[in-house]
């Protein structure tokens, strides 16, 4: 049942992320589908979750099935909030092929055993997942408006006018809007890296163990927290950080997809 | 009696400015003209378009041959007070169907001399109102035209023939529009104090642009300019100091090397800490390094790169077009229907009176004579049958009249026929 959810999940997402691409290429047509197909994702992603969450408690969120249904929730869940202030249509086009491809992959994964041991399940476990996991979220979008913006700019450097930069929001909007999420999301990171060491300190006795995510989450800690200074004092703005903003992302994306099997650590469902 | 709708007129196409000038009717002279117009025998309604690219002249007729002589000799005397030549070879006239077809690609913009032109609908809005208030029109102009307002709605909002800008400086805004969300907080600095500058200056400040800063190299002409489009004059050997000031560049000045180069622009930059820039070189030469365009947060266009992005939004315009000869026929058609559908009704009823009259007088001649001993409810009875067999025998025809969704000229056939084979002309 909560498979087949997920399934249509997925499904939803698809139509959704295939309908905004069809109305951002349309000069002559503007609808609301794309949008409210991407609600009604969310809304079925949302029944998914919270019955796996039941069935198995928060715990079963070290797997990876369930670490990409929780995350690709948030994601929709930030972009549903932000469309709702900001109208970036067009930025739906990308959260809704992200969101399908997540969906799908965690159906994929099914269910695996190997849930957190007894010994790990504590109030920190929700709280670090959800501040790391949020934080993902907000990079995700990040990620998502950088890369609108290297278009656009693209588009306006080389001279070409098509129908396609009349969907883009203006340059100005889309840098705001960059900012705005690092602002927000290097808080979330840095709150989810210090509880994620206060939970490892109570229950391995040490706050800091140089394992492979640790590491991994320091560099792109320091990377996004370089780009918010560069941000702030020196004026880094635009296609720069715009790029640069897209290699974090990267960084982290290729920790979550592959680090765990080239670097088997205590993250990821082997807590021993 | 059958009404003809008649066009006659001239446009940019077939006629040139002088002759189009000769006949052109000022706003204010519409009604003076509207009225000579009417004094014609065949027209019965009528409403004058009159814009620097056309001259129409629209007309609810009852017969069209004798329309287009009264609307020729309208126009020929209109003329001759100007200029003696003939018009003959410069004037194009429509009947029926393809005089409702051409009003309504005029009211679409598809017979502009820029493709999807935004101002005709209005023209042709004021026009229509002046023959309303001259009391010209009647219900056929009043229908064609809310019918052509409507059909210039559904084109443009079902295709992309309004879209995309198609002037040197509306592109430059629509560009400008891709940079920057808003323009109440930006500072454009003017170089030069040529026509596109101030034309640029303006489009640029209908978007919000409040602050504004002009330069020349004669002083005396920034600040006349500068009072004309409330910016503030600045020296030329200043304007350098203020550019870290200007999100928007615009160079319009007429000298030949450049006034602004990469360098100069590198050091803006890092003082304006990277907000985004963009310069707009409209001049006859060019004002500013191309290179410029290779910094970061810095784009410019100019007048060709410009030039070039309307010529392909104007492509792109005509390729929509045929999208909107599509619905223009579509409508054609149903306001053809309607045309036709005005006929009918008075005809319908003109064929019941006929038989209703004739039931009627037999009637009352058989009481009268054969049927006189006849109770209150037989003489009722026989109302009633000889009612339902006049209703019987008329429901075919009657229907298959109402629902004629054959051809519009096989509606007009039918009602022709009808008339003259129960003769209820005059009735």
């Amino acid at each position: 049942m909560e498979a087949l959810t997920v399934k249509l999940t997925a499904a939803i997402y698809l139509l959704a992320a295939a309908s905004n691409f069809y109305f951002v290429f349309r000069k002559d047509a503007v609808s609301r589908l794309p949008a409210l197909a991407l609600l009604a994702g969310f809304l079925l992603h949302t029944g998914a979750l919270t019955a796996r969450f039941l069935n198995e408690g928060f715990g079963a969120v070290a797997l990876m099935g369930e670490a990409l249904l929780f995350k690709s929730w948030l994601m929709v869940g930030l972009y549903l909030l932000i469309q709702l202030k900001y109208r970036v249509t067009v930025l739906g086009g990308i959260v809704a092929p992200l969101a399908f491809l997540m969906c799908l992959a965690a159906y994929a994964f099914g269910r695996a055993d190997g849930a957190i041991p007894p010994g790990l399940e504590s109030v920190w476990l929700p709280v670090h997942v959800t501040l790391a996991f949020l934080g993902n979220a907000v990079f995700a979008l990040a990620f998502g408006v950088s890369l609108i913006y290297v278009l656009q700019e693209r588009h306006l450097k080389h001279k070409k006018m098509t129908a396609l930069m009349k969907r883009f929001p203006s340059l100005e909007s889309l840098d705001r809007l960059n900012y705005l999420l690092l602002v927000w999301g290097f808080p979330l990171m840095t709150l989810g890296i210090v509880t994620g060491s206060l939970w490892a300190g109570i229950h391995w006795g040490n706050y800091w163990s140089w394992e492979p995510r640790q590491i991994s989450s320091g560099i792109a800690w320091l990377f996004y927290g370089g780009i918010l200074h560069g941000r702030i004092t020196a004026g880094l703005r635009g296609k720069k950080a715009a790029l640069l903003t897209m290699v974090g992302f990267c960084v982290v994306l290729g920790y979550f997809l592959l680090g765990d099997t080239m670097f088997p650590s205590r993250h990821g469902g082997r807590f021993q | 009696m059958q009404k003809e709708i008649v066009i006659v007129g001239l446009n940019h196409r077939s006629a040139p400015i002088e002759v189009r000038e000769s006949v052109a009717i000022e706003h204010a002279y519409l009604c003076v003209a509207l009225t000579r117009l009417q004094n014609y025998p065949s027209i019965e309604e009528s409403v004058i378009v009159s814009t620097c690219n056309r001259v129409e002249v629209v007309v609810s007729a009852t017969e069209s041959h004798g329309a287009f002589n009264d609307i020729s000799a309208f126009l020929a005397e209109q003329k001759s007070q100007r200029n003696p030549a003939s018009l003959d070879e410069h004037v194009y006239s429509y009947q029926g169907a393809d005089a409702v077809r051409h009003l309504f690609r005029v009211a679409a913009s598809l017979d502009s001399m820029v493709v999807g032109e935004p101002q005709i609908l209005g023209q042709l809005k004021a026009h229509y109102d002046a023959a309303h208030q001259a009391g010209s029109v009647g219900t056929i102009l009043h229908r064609l035209f809310h019918r052509s307002f409507s059909v210039a709605k559904r084109v443009r909002s079902e295709t992309g023939i309004g879209s995309g800008a198609v002037s040197v400086s509306s592109v430059a805004v629509d560009l400008a529009k891709r940079i920057f969300d808003r323009f109440d907080d930006k500072t454009v600095m003017l170089i030069g104090a040529g026509k596109m500058g101030d034309l640029m200056a303006r489009h640029l400040q209908s978007q919000g642009v409040r602050s504004l800063m002009v330069t020349n190299r004669t002083f005396e002409r920034a600040v006349e300019l500068a009072e004309r489009i409330h910016g503030s004059p600045i020296r030329f050997e200043d304007f350098p100091q203020y550019l870290k000031m200007a999100d928007l560049v615009i160079g319009c000045a007429g000298a030949p090397d450049i006034l602004v180069d990469a360098h100069q622009v590198e050091k803006v930059l890092r003082e304006r800490k990277q907000k985004a820039m963009f310069f707009i070189d409209i001049g006859d030469r060019r004002n500013f390094d191309a290179k410029i365009n290779d910094l970061d947060n810095v784009y410019l266009y100019n007048i060709d790169d410009l030039k070039s992005v309307a010529e392909e939004n104007l492509q792109g315009r005509s390729n929509e077009a045929s999208k909107a000869e599509a619905i223009v026929q579509d409508e054609v058609a149903s306001f053809i229907r309607w045309i036709g559908s005005l006929e009918q009704a008075p005809t319908i009823t003109a064929l019941r009176q006929r038989f209703d009259d004739i039931r009627r007088r037999e009637i009352e001649k058989s009481l009268g004579g054969s049927l006189k001993d006849l109770s209150e409810p037989q003489r009722a009875a026989l109302e009633d049958m000889t009612s339902a067999m006049i209703n019987k025998m008329l429901h075919g025809p009657i229907s298959q009249l109402k629902n004629n969704h054959g051809s519009d000229d096989e509606a007009t056939l039918y009602v022709a026929a009808l008339k003259r084979l129960f003769d209820l002309e005059g009735k």
